[in-house]
């Protein structure tokens, strides 16, 4: 050994860092999640030294999280992840200060003023919803933010700087994977489309949703006899419902759902001149043929199961979910809505019961089996995921750091993983923004006011009126739309009662006239403040807010449906579910959670590749 | 857990069945994968497979010492699931070990730094067998490595990679090699021939069977349908060439001067790091004497890869050398998790391997892997 042993842990890291070390010792930084990529990066941080790293996970720890988020043990099943991997990564390190929340990155507690007090914000995140909120937190915060996503052998990297570089919303994401309501209802020709019917149709229907459950297709392209076909099938199926404490459940929705509602199908001649005809299903001639069979087959999760073998494991968990669901509503108070089940991927009772449907409308349409195994992954929005990609992209994105705190953008990169015979990972430089973005294109200001006093008209006319100086003709919005010229009926409102919390972010559009000349958007962050005498509003100085030319409007009006889409996206956990039949979207998302939302545009199922970056396939 | 020979084995047939069956017949054949394996490691199965995931369990991995990079590529292998690890460190460990390193900590300090990480490592997957060897590996007969399915030798210097190269040509045992010098590093790969399967969608163009590469051949290619995809099974092969012939290689002979002015410094670097080692039995450090010295051995290197004048740069050789004996927590893990990554292919036989040297530069953000092997003369 060349060199002194005293010189010490740090010594090695600083003969490639220099000065960079100090830094990074006096650095405060903000991880969020702490999963696959936020394991593996806990580990980096704190072994690089970060002077303090504090991290955000909302979720527990799973048996299938331990081939590759390595801080945790079979010890820390369902424990908070953030809190686990806190007190494992700490040993690495003593001199570095570790804060762990268990909580929602999109709680309250997070503030534009929390997320300035960090250095950086690295997301390890796996879904599209969180990484949005975090991308426009750190935007209005002015933090850089270094983003990463991991799927099977993909990784990504890259560097997020407001005013400096594309933001997470500068592209829009792909689309997800959509499915026409027919070609589920009606035509499947796959398996994932008989599976999507069983989980979010049949399942939904029988142990979900209690709401009335007939469609209404309002701008439907189906044929007239088809949507009447569908209101019909539907309301047969919530009177089933009433049937659930009788032993034969199992048979009425089978003869329902397998045999006659596929005779009546059939009765639609036009829809089969060019497809194969489905195949009813009878119940008594399936049961004659697997009565020697046993249920225990469910528990063969690797195996294609038969015909007669499905019909065994979809009438057992019928019965189990079924017992399930009584028990539940016997415990459930008095003039409470009735309990509602929600399809959990990893609830044995509600994949069997969607495998074995899924295979059996398979079977009536011709379409091949798949195994429980293989379906759990289309139903639940599996992500393939291992140790390595993870370790790597992680490594990438602490060296992607580097550059952020040398303040070296230009050296910095939007990194790949290759699966190359040339190279191992790809690089291409950070794009500048996209000044047409509507996260990141945008003015930004912040006001104070005492929300419970300060009203909506104090806004509008002190500071956006007369502070800024806006016309007539403007539109204010939170998450939904608190004034404009047509709507002005919540203007004497203090601003607590429309939903201004201890920090809001209001957008103001310039609608005044013609689009061009219309100020781009502005961002005003808006802070509870309850010493404020007098006006309880503050009023900012005049600021110079950049106005959209010809060709800017042009090229963004081609943006807007998608922008609209994402925008409908991100109301989600707002929007009521709606029913089945017509055009909405389901939205997967981790653990275990789902929300329907409606999309006006489309009369589809879709599903979401909870990631953003990745679509299901 | 198996620590016997591995018979060679055969290149997998990707079946006509489909993944369930195969993983049906793999539960079956392979000393079946228990039912808590399997849901351990659900996520990895649903990628590479049952099959891989079974070849996985039987495999005897060494990896010879144990600092940053090994620690990385240990990880990544037992939270992989393989048969067996050994570890093999003579060294004790320091505290300047503890800045990137994470299988061990300040109570370590003093301690044979293989019996010192791997309690931890055990720890990360019990289902795996991991022990530790104490001894210097030049010390070791040729007969140690003959049980092993894998050999990784880390952090070590030229001499000794060639000698354990030796070894493992002889009992036909795939052979990686890799360290990490601060910002940079490289892994260089000697699986002598090995054939894998690649999945894709089949394309509207025929895969030709034959020569692909001067290393790499397409053997043969099998299709599937799944539902309205359609998917291709391609076997291929790549032949390698020890370390020792690699060494002596320039780079493509085909290479277009242009072409040879884009390859980072770090290339030539790495090839000087290890002469410079082996000639003055120590690492480079920030002296003019050994800036000096540098720069003539990688002039030297640079010609002798066929590569021009101007990689040599006086400012990537001050900042190379201060790398030479720099530790990096993240350059250990992108390292560590591209070698592991391959270790597992290999022994899994899918996707295209490292053919032969990557080299990394964690500044500039570049990781090109060269063929170094001797070629035809013009």
């Amino acid at each position: 050994m060349i060199y002194s042993s005293t010189m010490g842990r740090d010594s090695r890291s600083r003969k490639s860092l220099g000065s960079l070390h100090t830094h990074i010792k006096e650095s405060r930084v903000l991880m969020v999640g702490a999963g696959g990529i936020g394991c593996e990066l806990l580990k980096n941080l704190v072994l690089t030294g970060f002077g303090e790293i504090h991290l955000v996970d909302l979720d527990t720890i799973d048996l299938s999280n331990l081939n590759r988020q390595f801080l945790f043990g079979v010890q820390h099943l369902k424990k908070p992840k953030a809190v686990v991997a806190k007190e494992a990564a700490g040993k690495f390190n003593h001199s570095v200060k570790l804060e762990a929340y268990h909580a929602n990155i999109k709680d309250s507690q997070f503030t534009v003023k929390w997320f300035k007090g960090f250095d950086l914000v690295f997301n390890a995140l796996d879904n599209l919803d969180a990484r949005k909120h975090v991308n426009r937190m750190c935007l209005t915060a002015d933090i850089p933010l270094i983003e990463s996503g991991t799927t099977g052998y993909h990784g990504q990297v890259q560097i997020i700087k407001q005013g400096a570089t594309e933001c997470y919303d500068c592209n829009p994401k792909p689309v997800p994977r959509s499915f026409p309501v027919c070609t589920i209802r009606s035509t499947p020709s796959q398996p994932i489309h008989c599976i999507v019917w069983a989980k979010s149709y049949l399942f939904a229907e029988v142990f979900g949703t209690s709401e009335e459950s007939s469609p209404e297709l309002d701008r439907s392209e189906n044929p007239e006899n088809e949507i009447a076909n569908l209101k019909c099938e539907a309301e047969e199926l919530k009177n089933i419902r009433e049937k659930m404490d009788t032993p034969d459940y199992a048979e009425y929705i089978f003869e329902k759902v397998f045999n006659r509602d596929i005779v009546r199908l059939l009765s639609i001649e036009d829809i089969w001149k060019s497809r194969p005809q489905p195949m009813p299903l009878k119940y008594s001639k399936i049961a004659q043929e697997a009565k020697d069979l046993g249920p225990e087959i469910a528990q063969e999760g690797h195996r294609k199961w038969s015909l007669a073998q499905n019909f065994v494991v979809f009438a057992d968990s019928v019965e189990r979910l079924a017992s399930r669901m009584l028990r539940l509503k016997s415990v459930a108070m008095e003039g409470h809505e009735t309990p509602i089940m929600e399809f959990d991927k990893d609830d044995e009772d509600m994949l069997d019961f969607v495998a074995a449907a899924a295979n059996l409308r398979s079977c009536v349409f011709g379409i091949e089996l798949k195994s429980k195994f293989d379906i759990k992954q289309m139903a639940g929005n599996i992500i393939p995921a291992i140790a390595t990609t993870n370790a790597i992209t992680a490594g990438l994105c602490v060296l992607q750091a580097f550059k952020v705190l040398r303040n070296n953008l230009k050296q910095g990169r939007m990194i790949f993983l290759a699966k190359n015979a040339d190279r191992a990972i790809s690089a291409e430089k950070l794009a500048s923004p996209n000044s047409k973005c509507q996260e990141c294109g945008v003015a930004r200001a912040s006001v104070d006011a005492h929300v419970s006093k300060a009203t909506l008209r104090d806004f509008v006319e002190r500071v956006i009126r007369q502070g800024l100086g806006y016309g007539e003709d403007i539109s204010v919005l939170s998450s939904k739309l608190l004034y404009d010229v047509d709507f002005d009926d919540d203007l004497d409102k203090p601003l607590k009662e429309l939903g201004f919390g201890d920090e809001t972010l209001i957008t103001i559009r310039d609608e005044e006239g013609d689009e061009v000349g219309h100020r781009i958007n502005l961002v005003i962050v808006v802070t509870n403040n309850e010493d404020l005498k007098g006006d309880m509003i503050t009023v900012p100085g005049r600021l110079e807010i950049p106005r959209k030319s010809k060709s800017e409007i042009e090229e963004s009006n081609s943006c807007r449906d998608m922008h609209q889409i994402e925008v409908g996206i991100n109301n989600a956990a707002t929007a009521k579910k709606r029913k089945l039949g017509e055009e909405f979207t389901i939205i997967e998302d981790r653990p275990n959670k789902k929300r329907a939302v409606g999309r006006e545009d489309e009369q589809d199922f879709v599903i979401f590749g909870d990631d953003g970056t990745i679509t299901i396939d | 857990m198996a620590t016997s020979n591995q018979q060679v084995e055969q290149v997998p047939m990707p079946n006509t069945d489909d993944l369930a069956s195969a993983t049906a017949t793999a539960m079956a054949t392979s000393q079946t994968i228990s039912a808590d394996e399997v849901a351990l490691y659900d996520r990895q199965i649903r990628l590479w497979g049952m099959e891989a995931q079974a070849r996985m369990r039987n495999a005897n991995i060494l990896i010879i010492n144990m600092r940053a990079l090994a620690n990385e590529i240990a990880k990544n292998l037992v939270l992989a699931g393989i048969g067996s690890l050994t570890v093999l460190d003579p060294d004790f460990v320091e505290e300047d070990d503890l800045g990137a390193q994470f299988f061990i900590s300040e109570e370590h300090v003093g301690i044979n730094r293989a019996k010192a990480a791997v309690p931890a490592i055990q720890r990360l997957n019990p289902r795996v067998s991991v022990h530790a060897d104490t001894e210097r590996i030049q010390d070791k007969p040729v007969e140690f490595f003959k049980n092993f399915d894998i050999v990784i030798a880390t952090d070590i210097d030229l001499d000794s990679m060639l000698l354990i190269n030796d070894a493992t040509r002889k009992w036909n045992i795939s052979f990686y090699a890799g360290a990490t010098y601060g910002f940079y590093g490289f892994i260089f790969a000697d699986l002598i021939s090995h054939s894998f399967v690649i999945k894709r969608i089949r394309s509207n163009i025929k895969t030709q069977i034959g020569r692909e590469t001067r290393t790499r051949s397409v053997i043969s290619t099998t299709e599937k349908k799944e539902g309205d995809t359609i998917w291709e099974f391609v076997t291929k092969q790549e032949i390698y060439c020890p370390l020792s012939e690699a060494i002596r290689s320039e780079v493509d002979n085909k290479w277009r001067p242009k072409k040879r002015k884009m390859v980072p410094s770090v290339l030539p670097g790495i090839k000087a790091l290890w002469k410079f080692q082996q000639k003055l039995g120590r690492l480079p450090q920030s002296t003019r004497e050994d800036f000096a010295e540098f720069t003539k051995i990688m002039t030297e290197v640079d010609k002798e890869l066929a590569l021009p004048e101007e990689l040599v740069k006086a400012e990537f050789i001050r900042q190379f050398v201060e790398n030479a004996a720099a530790e990096l927590s993240p350059v250990a893990a992108v390292l560590g998790g591209l070698l592991a990554q391959d270790a597992i292919n290999t022994l899994g036989k899918m996707e295209q391997p490292i053919q032969n040297l990557l080299v990394f530069d964690g500044d500039i953000s570049v990781a090109p892997i060269v063929v170094l092997a001797l070629q035809p003369e013009d």
